[in-house]
């Protein structure tokens, strides 16, 4: 899903303690590739003699990733530091923004087959119907009944929670852990809950715990 | 070396899925090893059916496509050790899968597996030509209705080119009271048309409906009389030979009519 309308710029250059590093975001490559080229053009002067540790993307190949690396170093004729990018930016990143952070709204049912996907918070004012999945890298707010699947925290973030007026999910994961509804009658709660892993597990409670 | 086993009809809500469920189950409980396979990607129902929509993490899609293994796509039932799930995507479409993809997958079941049973979707485009593509055999369900028929006359003409030979006719949703009156066709009247095997007799059951809706296949229950069918079914499969159930209990035309087919 689009997160945004506007056009971003797929190339930037970051600056840290090492040097400085080209981030790529997510594109085809015959994009980026122009777009690499352009901005090279643009800021080869001002970057030469500056310590270029390589290329970060979001989903370029290696060879891709290999390609660009050449013509910064054939075609621009920069220098490339040996050692790389330093490992700790090669660590994925859990999204954080579960107390404050980009939020997207939706207002309407979804339905069984489609997928509701952001990365950050979701909230959604409407049903969730069986069959439906709604994956948030952040927290999931359902104004209305969850009865399909909820992944909250779906880039690893344990902390995030589901919460909805009915939360009768089909499943619930939250980070890497899965749990599923019981089989056969269960004693549903007619109140709002939410969901949250407490030492390993999803465990489902009242939104205020002393309002049961 | 197990065997493959598509269930299909061409015509929608005859009860393929329900006759998969059943099969898949009753083979389990005779003690076989058996995978039953949702390939009606983007409408999966089987998963329901039996109960384990739950349990899905991985479906047919992740498979072919190896974002997961083999293994971690199927799913174990609830109740049967032997049996297991394999579910179709929901979030996509027929064309997700290849026929190719198909074929590979379930020679790679077959290895596992006493039988593979695959639930088709209904009609005769993509997702029925993946259905078929890794299929020994074929059981065709109908409903004894001329449109339900017709479409089973299509669908095994469409087999046979296929080199799927000698299907085998499943009736469902017989009402024996309406066949007595004349307002329905009669088992007779239907493999005369088709002129192939008759593999069971289904009748229409209320008890259908309230498993369906448990997610816990009939064939599982004691009594009901369409449990009763798709255990006699199952005990075909396996090469059992067993008489075609007295669906008209009391008086037993029926079954001599059948019986009478069925030699």
């Amino acid at each position: 899903m689009e997160v945004l309308a506007l056009k971003e710029e797929l190339i930037s250059f970051k600056g840290i303690n090492e040097g400085i590093y080209i981030y790529i975001k997510k594109g085809n490559f015959k994009d980026i590739k122009k777009e690499f080229e352009e901005k090279l053009n643009e800021y080869k002067d001002f970057y030469d003699g500056a310590n270029i540790l390589g290329v970060k993307s979001e989903n370029l190949k290696d060879e891709e990733v290999e390609k660009l690396l050449h013509i910064i170093k054939d075609k621009y004729g920069l220098d490339i530091d040996e050692n790389g990018l330093p490992d700790y930016l090669n660590e994925p990143s859990v999204y954080t923004g579960i107390d404050e952070g980009m939020t997207k709204f939706f207002n309407t049912t979804i339905r069984s087959g489609q997928v509701v996907e952001y990365e950050g918070n979701i909230v959604i004012i409407g049903d969730v119907n069986p069959g439906a999945l709604i994956k948030a890298w952040g927290n999931i707010i359902i104004l209305g009944k969850l009865r399909g699947v909820a992944h909250a925290g779906a880039n690893g973030n344990e902390n995030a929670y589901v919460a909805a007026d009915i939360l009768q999910p089909t499943q619930l994961r939250i980070g890497d852990i899965i749990a599923r509804k019981p089989d056969g009658e269960f004693l549903a709660s007619e109140m709002p809950e939410v969901a949250r892993v407490y030492s390993g597990e999803v465990v489902i409670e009242s939104y205020l715990a002393k309002k049961q | 070396m197990g065997k493959a086993i598509v269930i299909t009809s061409g015509k929608g809500g005859v009860g393929k899925t329900t006759t998969t469920a059943n099969i898949g189950t009753g083979l389990a409980m005779l003690g076989y090893k058996v995978v039953v396979i949702d390939t009606d990607i983007g409408l999966r129902n089987l998963d329901v059916v039996m109960g384990l929509e739950n349990r899905i993490v991985y479906d047919i899609v992740d498979v072919v496509e190896k974002t997961c293994r083999l293994k971690q796509g199927l799913i174990r039932d609830k109740r049967y050790e032997g049996l297991f799930l394999l579910p179709a995507a929901q979030t996509k479409d027929k064309t997700a899968v290849k026929p190719e993809q198909m074929l590979e997958l379930v020679n790679a079941l077959k290895e596992e597996f006493d039988y593979i049973i695959i639930d088709s979707p209904a009609g005769i485009e993509q997702g029925f030509k993946n259905s078929i593509a890794g299929a020994d055999e074929a059981y065709i369900v109908t409903t004894p209705e001329i449109s339900a028929v017709r479409d089973a006359d299509r669908v095994i003409g469409l087999l046979e080119a296929k080199g799927i030979a000698n299907p085998k006719v499943i009736v469902n949703r017989i009402r024996l009271d309406m066949v007595k009156r004349g307002n329905m066709m009669n088992v007779e009247d239907i493999i005369d048309i088709l002129a192939v095997d008759l593999l069971g007799v289904v009748p229409d059951d209320e008890a259908i409906v309230i498993s369906t809706n448990k997610g816990e296949p009939v064939v599982a229950e004691e009594n009901p009389m369409s449990a009763k069918a798709f255990r006699n079914i199952c005990k075909r499969i396996t090469g059992e030979e067993v008489e075609l159930l007295d669906l008209d209990s009391g008086e037993g035309k029926f079954t001599k009519l059948i019986k009478l087919l069925f030699s």
